[in-house]
């Protein structure tokens, strides 16, 4: 048989114990097919959507409630947008508690922080696009939050912004980047990312005469997996498309009150509730890239997993690794809750 | 060949990466440039807010627009901005003082901060009576 391009994406067979679901997760996989339904729908939801402050909200509630499927569309692309950041945040924490970053891999674990960058701020993007009264505060932070860098923090607010405050410029500038700038630099990654797990060798596993289960499952075997995954993956992300509608809340009026409190979208909250604490650039800027700069860096300046420990949970020598991931995911979980409390 | 001398190998490699990285730099201040533009008017800095006499003693009006808050006190008009010093929320405006909704900085009748993250007072703005008995304010 002639190779076919399925053939590029799954090798003939794998590690029958890494290829279970309480492995992996299913987490790399269910990021692809999302990103695919993202994909599918967001190009459906350009044929309706208005960039522009006056009509973005109404052309949204046409997508929704007046074009056939249209609220469908609109609520699959957010939540298959959430589940896309949960999901890679579970990835790269699944891949730290397993150790499965050792090299050769250390480049790929790059370009998924990259990935995971990119899919919180397409989030964000897509996001503003509501133009409401729901974002309008979020969208007035967050940029206030570049003028605080000294030096450059002016120029990068009026490249982001297009003004000197949020207007037409913003909604047109985050519109382009949503739909093509940070979605171009995303298709690229993730093709790299899946190219990249194909030459490092495909899952982690130890050396062959190290394993202890030599046994493996066909790429047919796999692709059933797969179809499974997908299948459970959108029967949930339909359920909640039906039940759970995506927010829109009035459009942005500069008269509109202030209201009681004004949240952040749920993956800023920890960055919002580190706000409350004072100096925007310290805890907005400075901490958030820390985070990010840390996790990044695991596979080069933590003790490295060793081979014969790998395909496995929590391997003994990548220990510290672990539990600094851990920390830092349970501080965020922390400060999401508390900034969900009542303000007092 | 003594190790001093540059082989015409690495020369014309260092030069390429030289031209390359030359090449690259300006076309990033050239791209810099094209987004660090605003095409958009400036907000205004002026607004006129009619008859002052709309304005008796003692009261309190709320200009969402600019936002901000009109005074009209025994010594003369005075505004105080609703724009959190912290990062540019509007507050509101409540009988102990003023609240943002964003990060729980509190602000006295006054626009002085009493509780953080703010560390400066909302600012004051200038408020005009013209010649002919109108208000103008200044957020400049």
């Amino acid at each position: 048989m002639r190779p076919s391009f399925f053939h590029h994406l799954h090798p003939p067979t794998i590690p029958a114990r890494q290829a279970r679901l309480r492995y992996t997760l299913a987490a790399g996989g269910l990021a692809v097919f999302l990103v695919l339904i993202l994909g599918i729908t967001g190009i459906l939801e350009i044929f309706y959507y208005i960039p522009t402050p006056t009509e973005a909200g109404n052309s949204i509630q046409t997508l929704t409630f007046l074009v056939p499927f249209g609220g469908l569309v609109r609520n699959l692309h957010f939540w298959s947008a959430q589940f896309l950041v949960i999901v890679s945040i579970v990835h790269p924490l699944r891949v730290i508690l397993t150790g499965a970053y050792a090299p050769p891999r250390q480049f790929n674990y790059l370009l998924g922080m990259g990935l995971l960058v990119l899919a919180i701020l397409l989030d964000f993007s897509g996001y503003v696009l509501r133009w409401d009264e729901g974002i309008r505060w979020a969208l007035v932070t967050g940029t206030n939050l570049l003028k605080s860098i000294p030096l450059i923090g002016n120029a990068l607010y009026t490249i982001l912004v297009g003004g000197t405050q949020p207007g037409l410029a913003t909604l047109i500038r985050f519109y382009g980047w949503h739909i093509f700038g940070m979605t171009l630099a995303a298709g690229i990654l993730v093709a790299w990312h899946i190219f990249r797990l194909r030459r490092d060798g495909g899952i982690a596993v130890p050396p062959p005469p190290l394993r202890e289960d030599q046994t493996r499952i066909t790429r047919f075997e796999l692709l059933r997996r797969e179809i499974l995954a997908m299948l459970l993956a959108s029967t949930a992300l339909l359920l909640l498309s039906t039940f759970a509608p995506a927010p829109l809340a009035a459009p942005i009026t500069a008269s509109a009150p202030a209201s009681e409190t004004a949240r952040a979208p749920w993956f800023f909250l920890w960055v919002q509730q580190m706000l409350k604490l004072g100096n925007p650039f310290f805890w907005g800027v400075v901490v958030p890239l820390a985070v990010l700069v840390l996790f990044s860096l695991i596979p080069y300046i933590f003790p490295k997993p060793v081979k014969p420990e790998l395909g496995r949970w929590f391997p003994k020598s990548n220990r510290i690794a672990q539990g600094v991931a851990l920390f830092i995911l349970l501080s965020i979980i922390t400060l999401t809750l508390l900034a969900l409390l009542p303000a007092s | 060949m003594s190790n001093r001398t540059l082989s015409r190998r690495d020369f014309l490699k260092l030069a390429s990466a030289a031209i390359l990285t030359a090449s690259g730099l300006l076309g990033l201040e050239g791209l810099f440039r094209f987004l660090n533009t605003q095409t958009e008017p400036l907000p205004p800095t002026e607004f006129d807010l009619g008859l002052a006499s709309n304005y008796p003693p003692g009261s309190r009006t709320l200009l969402p627009d600019i936002p901000a808050l009109l005074l009209h006190a025994q010594s003369g008009y005075s505004a105080i901005s609703l724009v959190c010093t912290h990062l540019g929320c509007s507050v509101e405006s409540k009988p102990e003082g003023f609240a943002c909704p964003c990060h729980g900085s509190r602000f006295d009748p006054q626009g002085n901060v009493t509780r953080g993250p703010a560390n400066k007072p909302l600012r004051s703005l200038r408020v005009e009576v013209t010649s002919d008995n109108e208000l103008r304010l200044y957020t400049t």
